[in-house]
């Protein structure tokens, strides 16, 4: 099914990414800083979309995983000396593993308790950075070495990204997308038809929790220094959150325009802190309620909205 | 190992603690079993009572818990305009649409409190606050007492209304099954919006007493939020004396956690312990197992 569609999304990817690769040569640091932000921002809303729109996982933990991946990395090049690449690899799977361990306990009450575990989850996390002192406590760890310049870290995240997307159209261009709205839409038919619900719905958890992990890892290289109370904090949560619902949950391109979306909102408004996240609640309230399939929803509505507009 | 007496004390705050925030964790309950919502801003709910009791023993020079049913018709009619603008029009878009509204509304009343009230911590200052109730070296604070006394007495209230009354009746059949409750006649719309009114007086009472006992700031709610589900998920859901059981064993757990590992680690055994009761016991620990 979809499979000319698949190859065209796939081809389109590889090419933009392939000139993406070349952004430095043309761009000064502030640019690569947003391109960087941009990129791990995706990478976490492709991520979450998968989970929201595809499982109807909805989840406030993507600080849990990227806090992760930052802590595994740091320890790995701090104290074994690993390359950065292998440092990030095994950040993704302990991003999966944490999220296989602690699945029986969230996919209860049909997913009603999945985002207050998440939840919970993060904040178990951050206190036990918090408190045990080998992990730095709340200070938090210095990167022994310097991180590699921004052009390098701009790469890495670069490939990051470029797998979650590719991830993600696989999930969407596939049998898989079938299966993975099955279950969303109605657990119980799903099972009937011979879908395991709750297979689908780990495996989902933990390759987004994997991706949040990878980019958690390249975001606290480029720290160069991190800290339980910023590397868990809500704040990610919320960011994505918004990435999605502003983009549109489920929706291929939603991602990519909220990521943009919210970056440029953020640096419109980073002198302004309090203001930044009020004006971003009024912001997800009023699409939930007027717009629930975000920015890229409306817009493929509106040639319809219009013809109905201008008949009446 | 501290002296017996410290130990003893420590761990009576504690369950009097786990008390006193078993009212706030009802409120969460109820509003849980009857809309389906985890109202994620409930903690915020209860930054709101505290700040209403500040304020109400600054202009009146009344002892707040005196005013405690002002400070409940407060918080519960701050709450009516919430469901009716925001909640109620997404009954029919499923659980998360209303779940991610109010964590919007929570992370925008936080920066209302920032800019109202400053970012300091306060507290409720009460002149018997800090006396503390002593035998030998067994000592806790009198406020704590009182406290959890008022806890108590609210949570039997609400036993009674929603086992005996009329609503009670409306309340547990929409709970059940709000389709069918429609059906037989029940205004469910009106009995959820009630619920809901009556979750947040539920925080907002719980925010009184503990801004008399603890000090709060804006972005208390959190913290309290989580530790009030994991009283919800101990206590099971809908069992309304359940979670007042389900109060105390948190916090004789949470200050056995404190006393054995250090007083860091008093809300990480909560944590650790709302994830434990979900793997392996999900409805609640006073649930008979069921084959």
């Amino acid at each position: 099914m979809n499979a000319r569609a698949g190859g065209a999304e796939v081809a389109l990817i590889g090419v933009a990414f392939a000139a993406l690769w070349f952004a430095p040569l043309f761009t000064g640091d502030y640019g690569l800083q947003i391109a960087f932000r941009v990129l791990i921002y995706l990478t976490l809303a492709e991520s979450w979309n998968l989970l929201a729109g595809s499982a109807g996982l909805v989840s406030l933990g993507t600080s849990c995983f990227v806090g992760l991946g930052a802590y595994v990395a740091f320890g790995l090049l701090n104290n074994l000396d690993a390359p950065l690449p292998v440092a990030l690899a095994v950040a993704a799977l302990a991003g999966g593993a944490l999220a296989a361990l602690v699945s029986p306990a969230l996919f209860r009450l049909r997913g009603l308790y999945f985002t207050v575990g998440t939840l919970a989850l993060a904040e178990l996390l951050r206190l036990t950075m918090v408190n045990v002192s080998a992990f730095g406590g709340a200070t938090g760890i210095i990167l022994r070495d310097d991180p590699p310049p921004l052009p390098e870290l701009f790469h890495y995240a670069l490939v990051v990204a470029l797998i979650a997307s590719l991830a993600m159209t696989a999930c969407a261009r596939t049998r898989v997308s079938v299966i993975l709205r099955a279950v969303r839409d109605d657990e119980d038919a799903a099972a009937q038809m011979g879908v395991r619900p709750f297979r689908v719905k780990l495996g989902a958890f933990v390759l987004a929790s994997a991706l949040g992990a990878l980019a958690g890892g390249v975001q606290a290289v480029k720290l160069g220094a991190i800290e339980p109370y910023g590397m868990f904090g809500l704040q990610w949560s919320i960011d994505v959150l918004s990435m999605v619902i502003i983009g549109g949950v489920g929706l291929r391109l939603g991602s990519l325009v909220g990521a943009l979306f919210v970056v440029a909102l953020g640096e419109a408004l980073a002198d302004y802190p309090e203001a930044h996240i009020a004006i971003t609640g009024a912001i997800l309230i009023v699409l939930i309620r007027f717009a629930p399939r975000g920015v890229v929803g409306f817009a493929a509505n509106l040639p319809g909205l219009m013809r109905k507009w201008a008949v009446a | 190992m501290p002296d017996i007496g410290v130990a003893a004390s420590t761990i009576v705050s504690g369950v009097l603690l786990g008390g006193i925030l078993a009212l706030t964790a009802l409120g969460l309950s109820i509003v849980l079993g009857v809309m389906r919502l985890v109202n994620l801003a409930h903690g915020d709910f209860l930054v709101v009572g505290a700040y209403a009791g500040l304020f109400f023993l600054k202009f009146t020079g009344v002892d707040p818990l005196l005013g405690l049913p002002v400070i409940a018709l407060i918080v519960a009619a701050l709450s009516v305009p919430l469901y009716r603008f925001l909640l109620a029009p997404l009954a029919e878009r499923g659980p998360e649409a209303r779940m991610m509204t109010m964590f919007a509304v929570s992370i925008i009343l936080e920066n209302v409190f920032v800019l109202a009230f400053s970012a300091d911590t306060r507290s409720i200052e009460l002149s018997y606050a800090t006396l503390p109730l002593t035998i030998g070296s067994f000592s806790v604070p009198l406020i704590y007492v009182i406290g959890f006394a008022i806890s108590v007495v609210l949570i039997l209230a609400v036993h009674w209304l929603i086992s005996r009354t009329g609503f009670g009746r409306d309340l547990r059949a929409s709970a059940a099954d709000a389709q069918a409750a429609a059906t037989l006649g029940v205004d469910v719309e009106r009995v959820q919006m009630l619920t809901f009114a009556l979750g947040a007086a539920c925080a907002g009472v719980g925010g009184a007493l503990i801004g008399a006992a603890f000090q709060f700031g804006p972005s208390s709610g959190g913290a309290y939020l989580l530790n009030s589900l994991a009283i919800v998920v101990l206590g099971g859901l809908g069992n309304v004396l359940g979670t007042l059981v389900g109060g105390v064993v948190l916090g004789f757990l949470q200050s056995l956690g404190g006393l054995a590992l250090g007083d860091g680690y008093r809300d990480l055994v909560g944590m650790a312990l709302f994830l434990l009761v979900l793997a392996f016991r999900p409805d609640g620990f006073l649930a008979r197992r069921s084959s």
